[in-house]
C-alpha cells in the first residue's frame, strides 16, 4: 500500500527543452488539425509567438523522465494495480519551441477510499509546478494515481 | 480556426461543438506512445494485455483521449484562452471505438480581472459508455 509518511515529498526535478517536431508529433498522435499547433504562421496570425504546446503536452515531460517509476516505487505502490484516476492542468502562460520547462515532483496527498463495490483504493495525488527557463510560472499539472488492493 | 467567441454571447447551459474522433485504430496507440513517451505495452502489445487481463487485447492510453478533449476545446475556444482542463479517467477504450465529445457551459463568473466560462465535457464510445468526463475554464473577452 501506499506509504502516507510520503506526504509532502519532493522528488528529482523534471526538465524537458520543447521542441517545434515533439508539438507537431503529439497533435497529429491525436489527429488534431488545428494548424496552431503546426504551423509558426497560422501560429501568430492568431496571437501566439510561436506555436504552443497543447492543452495535455505536460504528459511529455513526465513521461519521458524517470521520475514516474522512481515516485511509484519510493511510495511503495504496486505498479501492476495502479490506474491514472484524474488528470488536471493549469495553465499561467503559453509554452512554446526552445523553452525548457522545469518542475519538482510533489507528493500532495495520499488517502484510503472505499469504492461502491466496498473494495480499498489507495489514492495518490501528484503535483508539478513547471517554471520556463526565466523562473516564470508556465503550468500546474496534478495526477491522481489509483492503487486497488 | 479564428474564433470569435465573446463572453457576452455565451449563456450557461450552452452547448459546446460535438468532436466525433475514430474509429481508433491500434496504430494510434502506436503514435500515441512514441508522443508522450507512455510505453506500457498495455497499449501496444495484444499478448501483454491478454496476460494481465484484457481480454480483448490492448486498451488506448487514457491521456490519448484526454488529448480528443483538448482538441474539441481548442477547437471551439482559442488555446490561449484555456485557463484550467481536468478530467476524471472513467472506463476503458478499445481499437474499434468511436469517440465523442460534447459538454456544455456549467457557469459564467469573474476572477482575477477575467471573464471566465466554466464547462463541463463528456467523452462517450458508440454505445454511450463513458470513457472521461472533465471541465475546463477559459477566459474570453468582452464585446463592448
Amino acid at each position: 500500500m501506499a506509504d502516507s509518511s510520503k506526504i509532502g515529498k519532493e522528488y528529482a526535478p523534471v526538465s524537458w527543452e520543447v521542441e517545434r517536431g515533439k508539438i507537431r508529433e503529439m497533435a497529429k498522435a491525436i489527429g488534431d488539425p488545428n494548424p496552431i499547433y503546426q504551423d509558426r504562421e497560422a501560429a501568430i496570425k492568431e496571437g501566439y509567438k510561436d506555436i504552443p504546446v497543447t492543452p495535455t503536452f505536460l504528459t511529455v515531460p513526465m513521461m519521458f523522465s524517470t521520475s514516474m517509476p522512481t515516485v511509484i516505487n519510493d511510495l511503495k505502490i504496486n505498479f501492476l494495480m495502479v490506474l491514472h484516476g484524474e488528470e488536471q492542468y493549469e495553465y499561467y502562460q503559453e509554452i512554446y519551441p526552445g523553452d525548457t520547462i522545469t518542475a519538482v515532483p510533489k507528493v500532495v496527498n495520499i488517502e484510503e477510499k472505499t469504492n461502491k463495490s466496498g473494495k480499498k483504493m489507495d489514492m495518490v495525488t501528484i503535483e508539478l509546478l513547471y517554471k520556463n527557463q526565466r523562473g516564470e510560472n508556465v503550468a500546474r499539472a496534478r495526477s491522481l494515481l489509483v492503487e486497488r488492493k | 480556426m479564428a474564433n470569435n467567441l465573446y463572453f457576452d454571447d455565451i449563456k450557461v447551459g450552452d452547448a459546446i461543438p460535438t468532436l466525433t474522433k475514430g474509429p481508433i485504430a491500434k496504430l494510434q496507440h502506436v503514435m500515441y506512445a512514441g508522443a508522450s513517451g507512455d510505453f506500457n505495452p498495455l497499449h501496444t502489445d495484444d499478448d501483454f494485455a491478454k496476460a494481465v487481463g484484457m481480454k480483448d487485447g490492448v486498451i488506448a492510453h487514457g491521456m490519448l483521449i484526454m488529448g480528443f478533449v483538448g482538441q474539441a476545446i481548442t477547437g471551439w475556444v482559442p488555446k490561449k484562452c484555456l485557463r484550467k482542463f481536468g478530467v476524471r479517467f472513467a472506463g476503458m477504450t478499445k481499437p474499434g471505438n468511436t469517440i465523442t465529445i460534447s459538454g456544455k457551459v456549467i457557469d459564467k463568473k469573474q476572477e482575477g480581472g477575467e471573464n471566465l466560462i466554466v464547462c463541463e465535457v463528456v467523452a462517450q464510445d458508440e454505445t454511450g459508455d463513458v470513457k472521461v468526463t472533465g471541465s475546463f475554464s477559459a477566459a474570453l473577452p468582452m464585446k463592448g
